[in-house]
């Protein structure tokens, strides 16, 4: 048997392959936002005075942290729906993303938050600001300042793990790299090359949020 | 679901825990040469291994282990799924642990080397007795997350086909027809397995930090 | 945690070796693997390729054997070729690549013979017949192939059925489509998908788990399955068309097929088209 390399197929699917990319960046960008919002209001869950609260979101955080991925996506996509929740896979692996990555922003977040000193939250008080306005602008905006380059790589992260979707039939691109490889059988020079796409993706997300974190914190810190 | 379907489930818990093993130190080991390779001091293997790290941490672990699926047949290398897979998982821990304990290595305070040096340690000896104790002692939580992270990891094993905890519980929902029930078994088997290590690496953290207050 | 500057400052260098790979394998890639009966008999075993997942075709039993119609088939066989038979479960898009480049020496796998295929694998002459349909619930109104455009439908990815779906299916009809056929009749009976592409089996397996909710909608086509060896390999295909020439006349392919098929084998035709079934 000679196996030659033959990377007709992969050219010929270059068009999916790009439209795959674009669903691959789209579902991450939406599990993003999501996994912040869920961030977010975890940490302000997980200090509240009720306490139920802060053990749910204990519980939360160590049960997703704890459990792979693909059991998760696989729950909220087959078994759900036998309890009455019935999703499609695009909104399912974005629900899943942004479960995921929340239960990690809230860690991350919280230890931004945490190490904001305890003087500037008493200042802001003293000069007459709203607890809400408190924990926006002096806790929560340096908090993410601080924990910035973590959350980048946590996303980037999210970004390659939406290659996981594929197996509940998410439109992305190694479920367009599978269909090209089941037509063609080429296996090999279909995920090597679609390996290299999503190594530039992580590139591009990491631009992206260096970019957005170079705007948002443009405030001196001294 | 009846006993035999759980005794499938545990028989798929035994090779996800044979495959974290094998690719935590078969990774490890490896891993060790990446980090030493990345602070050696010259040039060109540091640019080499950083991108060999670059690759795997830039990548998806799904792709990794398609590639080394499909490509190990390739050059010669008939392995069976188990092989295959054990092989990308060590690739995979190599590049992580690589670079986990290079930042252990280079956080070690810049003084001991040199008071080894001055000592007329060699490079075997100082790396061995001096920098490497403390870089690993340094490193411990981020290893055992990273251990965590490679026990989840191995649930992508199931999409190349090979039966660990994953496909088992998929196998045994769809004889059973209740994916609630077995899906809910499987992740309180992964958070069994994962949760103690977590807690165990938390710990770490904080007697760490405590130490340095 | 990623070291976001490493990836930033190593990701040319990726890319150039990466690029050097891929160009360089195809310099060092070979061929690695040509087997001759002798060859398997002297290595003292026969690597079979199978379905893990999938009564009554393939399966691997609560004890962790494989079982199913294609393993006793391929039992025999590997008696016939004097090796024991060691059994690579496969899903159902890694069949003809686990074939391509070695994992295993021959399939038993469900293959059913179609001419693309046949651009890939060399197939045998056939020894059982499998018809693929369309199963749904019975509540779900599918009369004639134009009624699938109103649903989603889902399919194990690179199988027959995808193919028969694709085929036949209006262009309105969602496909979807997973990794094996566990995934696609969970999918069936979560809901996510209303018709699912089936071959003869899955409405045993539903009425096991919902008695009488599931039948059998459209029947697409009935295809032959034979044995796949690599192309090229003269020898191999000769002694497998012997064998299953041998198990046809002497009762034994009839004995398996009763036994996991509970029906007597087909009228196998001569030829199919665009699969030839010999070595040319």
């Amino acid at each position: 048997m000679n196996y030659k390399l033959d990377f007709g197929p992969v050219l010929d699917g270059l068009p999916n392959l790009l439209w795959g990319s674009a669903g691959t960046l789209g579902l991450a960008l939406s599990g993003m936002l999501l996994a912040i919002v869920i961030g977010i209001g975890g940490v302000v869950l997980r200090d509240s005075h009720i306490r139920p609260l802060r053990w749910l979101v204990i519980a939360f955080v160590e049960l997703i942290r704890n459990t792979p991925f693909l059991v998760q996506i696989y729950f909220i996509f087959f078994a759900l729906p036998l309890a009455g929740v019935r999703l499609n896979p695009t909104v399912t692996a974005i629900i899943a993303l942004g479960i995921n990555g929340g239960a990690y922003a809230i860690e991350i977040i919280r230890g931004g938050v945490q190490s904001i000193n305890k003087g500037q939250v008493e200042a802001g008080l003293a000069l007459g600001l709203q607890k809400a306005q408190v924990f926006r602008l002096i806790v929560l905006r340096p908090a993410l300042r601080a924990i910035y380059p973590s959350l980048t790589s946590q996303f980037v992260l999210l970004t390659l793990t939406t290659s996981v979707a594929a197996a509940i039939s998410a439109y992305e691109l190694t479920s367009v790299a599978q269909r090209i490889e089941s037509d063609s059988f080429r296996s090999f020079e279909v995920y090597g090359t679609v390996t290299l796409f999503y190594f530039v993706m992580s590139w591009l997300v990491m631009s992206l949020f260096r970019i957005i974190g170079k705007v948002s914190f443009d405030y001196p810190i001294k | 679901m009846g006993t035999g379907e759980f005794l499938f489930l545990l028989k798929g818990v035994q090779w996800t825990v044979a495959l974290s093993a094998i690719g935590f130190i078969c990774g490890g080991i490896t891993g060790l040469v990446v980090a030493l390779a990345r602070t050696s001091g010259s040039f060109v293997t540091e640019r080499m291994t950083g991108a060999y790290i670059a690759l795997f941490q830039g990548t998806p672990l799904l792709m990794q282990l398609f590639v080394v699926y499909y490509g190990l047949a390739l050059i010669g290398l008939k392995l069976d799924a188990w092989a295959a897979v054990a092989i990308g998982f060590t690739l995979h821990a190599s590049a992580y642990l690589g670079e986990i304990w290079r930042g252990s290595i280079e956080a070690v305070p810049r003084g001991q080397t040199e008071a080894a040096k001055a000592l007329g340690l060699g490079y075997m000896a100082r790396t061995r007795d001096v920098v490497l104790p403390q870089a690993l002692r340094i490193s411990l939580p981020a290893t055992i997350g990273f251990l965590v992270q490679l026990i989840k990891g191995t649930s992508l094993a199931a999409i190349v086909g090979f039966t660990e905890l994953t496909r088992a519980g998929s196998i045994v929902s769809n004889t059973v027809f209740k994916p609630l029930l077995v899906f809910g078994i499987v992740g309180a088997l992964y958070f069994g397995l994962c949760w103690p290590l977590s807690l165990l690496g938390a710990h770490l953290e904080h007697r760490f930090a405590a130490a340095q207050r | 945690m990623i070291d976001t500057r490493t990836i930033e400052l190593h990701r040319r260098q990726v890319l150039l070796a990466a690029a050097a790979l891929l160009v360089g394998t195809a310099f060092v890639c070979q061929s690695a693997v040509a087997l001759t009966p002798a060859e398997i008999k002297a290595k003292g075993k026969l690597v079979v390729g199978i379905q893990g997942d999938n009564p009554p075709w393939g399966f691997v039993n609560s004890s962790g054997k494989q079982e199913g119609f294609d393993a006793d088939i391929a039992e025999l066989f590997g008696k016939e070729l004097g090796a024991p038979v060691e059994f690579v479960p496969l899903a159902v898009a890694n069949r003809i690549p686990a074939l391509t480049t070695g994992r295993v020496d021959i399939l038993f796998a469900t293959m059913a013979m179609l001419p693309d295929r046949a651009k890939a694998v060399q197939f045998s002459k056939p020894y059982v017949a499998n018809t693929m349909g369309l199963v749904a619930a019975k509540t779900t109104e599918i009369k004639t192939n134009a009624d699938m455009g109103k649903f989603v439908i889902g399919v194990p990815r690179s199988s027959v059925q995808d193919t028969q779906v694709a085929k036949n299916a209006p262009e309105s009809a969602t496909i979807r489509r997973f990794d094996d056929d566990a995934a696609t009749i969970q999918a069936l009976v979560s809901g996510q998908v209303q018709a699912i592409g089936s071959n003869m089996f899955y409405i045993d397996r539903l009425n096991q788990a919902s008695p009488g909710t599931y039948e059998t909608k459209l029947e697409f086509t009935r295809l032959y399955n034979g044995a796949c060896t690599r192309l090229g390999e003269k020898e191999m295909n000769a002694t497998v068309n012997a064998f299953i020439e041998k198990i046809r006349s002497n009762g034994d392919l009839a004995k398996i097929t009763k036994k996991w098929m509970k029906q007597d084998p087909v009228q196998f035709p001569t030829s199919v088209e665009g699969v030839p079934f010999e070595v040319n």
